[in-house]
C-alpha cells in the first residue's frame, strides 16, 4: 500500500465528493437512506431466512449485517440488491419504493463475496461494464474508469486479464467496478473473507477510507464481530431470521442485549443471577452489587474491566479465586481464574508490573457501573 | 537394468498404438498420389486422382451436399442445443431426471436404431402428409437430432463451470435481460459454441449410417457416395477424397481451437 500521509492529503483535496456527484447529476442525492418493513422471506416451506426485519440504514452511514451464518444477513443483502423477492414487507431506498424493482433497474451496486468479475473482459471492460449497460457514452465511461481506478489505486492493473490479478487486486477491481456507478447504496456481501487477515486489515482500512471519502450508504455483511467492530457507523446483529440488537459498535459490544449477542460478540463471563435482593444478586462467582434500576436473568463481566489483586481482600464487588491459566499476549495477559465450581476471564494490561503466575490466589473488583445485565 | 527394459518396452507399445492409429491414414494419403491404377504398387507421384475428382460430377454434388449439410444442420442444432443446455443450468437444481436422459439418449443410442427409426419415421411423414421427402430436408433434421445433446451438453457444462454469481452482477450492474444475453452469456460461450459448431459439423461430415438411412436419390454425401463406390473396388481415387476429408476434419479441429483459444490469449 501507498504512503498513508498521501493517501490523507488527497482525500483532503476532493472534500466534498457529494456536491460533485450531486452537480454532474442533479436529479439525485450523493447518499440514500434504506428503510425496510415488515421484510419476510421463507425457504421452501420449513426454512425462515427472515422473519419481519423492520430497519432504516440512514445515509452515508456505514451499516454492518452481524450474525452466524444462517441468520438471514446474506438473504436481507439480497433482497436489497434485487436479487431475491421477500415474500412480504416494503424495501424503500431513497425514499422510493422499491420492492418490486428488478436488480437492473434499482441503483444499487453489489461487491459478490467470489467479487463475481467476468473472465471474458478484462479490467478496464469489467469497471466499465455497469456503466455501458446504462448507455453511458464511451468518453465518460473511459474518465469515470481512470477516476475510479485511481481512487482504488489500481491504474497500473486496468489492462490486465481478471485470472492475471491476486485475490486482494481482484477485491479491488470488484469494488471499483461497483462504485464506479455511483449508486444510491453498496452493498458488501463478506468482501474480505475470502483474503489472508493481513491482506483484510489493509483492505479493511481501505474500504472506510473509500466510504468516508464519497459518503456513500454502505452496507456491509459479515460474520466476523472483529470486522464489524472496526468498520461500522452501526450495527445489526441478526440471528434466526430476527434482528436482535441495532447500535454502535460500543454499544453492541459493552451492552449487548440479550445472551446471544454477548456470546457472539465474543463474551464468556455471563452468569445466572440465582437470587436477587434490591441491587445485589446472587452469581456462581459470587455476590455482586450492581447499579440501581438494571434488569434482567444474566449478568455480564467484561474481562477488561476486572482489576487483580494479590491475595484475598475483602470488598463489595470483590471476587477471590486461583488463576488456573495465562496466556501471555506481550500488550496484554489473559487469565482463567476459577472460582468455586465455575471459572472467569480476565485481560490484564501489561504496564511493566508483576502479572501474577498460575497458581496465584488473587482477587478480582469490578466497580458496579461495568457490570452489564442482560436478558436471555 | 530391468528398469530400462520396461521403459524400451513402454516406448515401442507407444509407437506400436500410434502406428495402428496413423499408419492406414499415411498408406490412403500416399496412394492418393500414386500414379498408378494399381493399390498394389506405388508407382510414382501424380496428382490426376485428384484432377479427376474435379471432373466428377457425382463426386462434386456428394461434396456440396455433405458441407450444405454439416454446416446447416450444425448451425440450427447450435441454436436448438444453446436454448437446451441454458435451461438445463437454470433448472439444474430441480429433479429434472428423465428429461436428462431422454436428451442424452441419442449420444448412447445406436446410430442404426436411430436411422432405421427416423426413416420410418419420415416414411409415415411423407405418407400422411406428403411433406418430409427423403432428401436433404430429412438427413438435416435427422442430423440436428443427434447433434442436439453434444451442444447442450458443451453449453451446459461451461455454464456449470461459471461462478453462478456472475449471473447476478450482470443484473446488478444494470443490464437488462437482453443485454445479459448480448454482453455476458454469448461472449462468455463464444469458445463453447465454437467448439460445439466444429464438432457438430464433424460429427455431421463423418456420418454414414443416419445419412444413408434418411437420404434421398439426390441427397448422397460423400460418405454415402464413398460407400457405394467401393461396392465397385477401392479406387485411388477414393483415397483423394478420404485425403481430403481428413484434411477437412483436421482444419476444422485446428479453427476451432484457434478460434476459441485467440479470445483469451488477446
Amino acid at each position: 500500500m501507498s504512503d498513508p500521509q498521501m493517501v490523507m492529503d488527497e482525500s483532503l483535496q476532493r472534500v466534498e465528493p457529494q456536491e460533485s456527484a450531486v452537480g454532474e447529476r442533479g436529479e439525485r442525492l450523493a447518499a440514500s437512506s434504506i428503510e425496510m418493513k415488515g421484510l419476510h422471506k421463507r425457504f421452501g416451506n420449513d426454512a425462515v431466512a427472515l422473519n419481519g426485519v423492520d430497519l432504516t440504514i440512514r445515509a452515508g452511514e456505514f451499516f454492518t449485517l452481524l450474525g452466524p451464518s444462517g441468520c438471514g444477513k446474506t438473504t436481507l443483502l439480497r433482497i436489497l440488491a434485487g436479487l431475491e423477492e421477500a415474500d412480504d414487507g416494503t424495501l424503500i431506498i431513497g425514499g422510493k419504493d422499491v420492492t418490486e424493482e428488478p436488480p437492473h433497474r434499482r441503483s444499487v451496486n453489489t461487491v459478490f463475496q467470489s467479487y463475481a468479475l467476468f473472465p471474458h473482459l478484462s479490467v478496464r471492460e469489467n469497471l466499465a461494464f455497469g456503466l455501458k449497460m446504462r448507455g453511458v457514452g464511451a468518453q465518460e465511461r473511459e474518465a469515470k474508469v481512470a477516476e475510479v481506478a485511481n481512487l482504488i489505486q489500481l491504474g497500473e492493473l486496468v489492462d490486465r486479464r481478471i485470472d492475471q490479478l491476486s485475490g486482494g487486486q481482484r477485491q479491488r477491481i470488484a469494488l471499483a467496478r461497483a462504485l464506479v456507478c455511483e449508486p444510491d447504496v453498496l452493498l458488501l456481501d463478506e468482501p474480505l473473507s475470502a483474503l489472508d487477515a493481513g491482506l483484510r486489515s489493509q483492505l479493511q482500512v481501505e474500504l472506510l477510507r473509500v466510504q468516508k471519502r464519497l459518503g456513500m450508504t454502505f452496507v456491509f455483511v459479515t460474520h466476523d464481530q472483529q470486522e464489524a467492530m472496526v468498520m461500522s457507523d452501526r450495527i445489526a446483529v441478526l440471528n434466526g431470521g430476527n434482528i436482535q440488537q441495532i447500535g454502535s459498535p460500543r454499544e453492541i459490544y459493552e451492552t449487548p442485549i440479550n445472551v446471544f449477542v454477548a456470546r457472539f460478540m465474543g463474551h464468556d463471563n455471563l452468569y445466572a443471577i440465582t437470587e436477587r435482593e434490591g441491587c445485589r444478586v446472587t452469581t456462581p462467582v459470587g455476590t455482586l452489587e450492581l447499579e440501581g434500576g438494571s434488569e434482567g436473568e444474566f449478568v455480564l463481566i467484561r474481562p477488561e474491566t476486572l482489576d487483580l489483586k494479590l491475595g484475598h481482600v475483602a470488598g463489595t464487588n470483590h471476587l477471590p479465586g486461583r488463576i488456573t491459566e495465562r496466556l501471555y499476549r506481550g500488550s496484554h495477559a489473559e487469565y482463567r481464574i476459577a472460582i468455586g465450581a465455575t471459572s472467569l476471564q480476565a485481560t490484564v494490561n501489561n504496564r511493566g508490573h508483576h502479572l501474577p503466575d498460575v497458581g496465584d490466589e488473587v482477587t478480582l473488583v469490578v466497580s458496579s457501573e461495568d457490570l452489564v445485565t442482560l436478558s436471555e | 537394468m530391468k528398469r530400462s527394459i520396461f521403459k524400451k518396452g513402454l516406448r515401442g507399445f507407444w509407437w506400436l498404438t500410434i502406428g495402428f492409429l496413423y499408419l492406414p491414414l499415411i498408406v490412403v494419403m500416399l496412394f492418393s498420389f500414386n500414379a498408378s491404377n494399381s493399390a498394389a504398387s506405388f508407382t510414382g507421384i501424380s496428382l490426376r486422382w485428384y484432377r479427376r475428382l474435379l471432373g466428377n460430377d457425382a463426386i462434386l454434388s456428394a461434396l456440396s451436399n455433405s458441407l450444405l449439410l454439416a454446416v446447416i444442420s450444425s448451425l440450427v442444432a447450435l441454436v436448438i442445443g444453446c436454448l437446451i443446455g441454458y435451461g438445463m443450468y437454470r433448472h439444474r437444481h430441480r429433479k429434472l431426471g428423465w428429461l436428462i436422459v431422454l436428451i442424452y439418449l441419442p449420444i448412447v443410442l445406436p446410430d442404426i436404431v436411430f436411422g432405421i427409426s427416423e426413416m420410418t419415421f419420415f416414411v409415415k411423414i411423407n405418407e400422411l402428409t406428403g411433406l418430409l421427402s427423403p432428401g436433404l430436408s430429412t438427413m438435416i433434421i435427422a442430423h440436428v437430432t443427434f447433434q442436439i445433446p453434444f451442444v447442450a451438453l458443451i453449453v451446459y457444462s461451461r455454464f456449470v463451470g461459471l461462478d453462478p454469481s456472475l449471473f447476478e452482477a450482470a443484473k446488478d450492474l444494470y443490464a437488462t435481460p437482453r443485454q445479459r444475453v448480448q454482453f455476458f452469456m454469448l461472449p462468455t460461450l463464444k469458445p463453447a459454441l465454437i467448439s460445439a459448431f466444429f464438432l457438430s459439423f464433424t460429427l455431421s461430415l463423418d456420418d454414414f449410417v443416419i445419412s444413408f438411412f434418411t437420404s434421398g436419390p439426390e441427397s448422397a454425401t460423400l460418405p454415402i457416395y464413398i460407400w457405394s463406390a467401393i461396392r465397385k473396388g477401392v479406387t485411388p481415387e477414393i483415397n483423394a477424397i478420404a485425403t481430403l476429408m481428413m484434411m477437412a476434419v483436421a482444419i476444422a479441429a485446428i479453427a476451432s481451437l484457434w478460434l476459441s483459444r485467440r479470445r483469451t490469449v488477446s
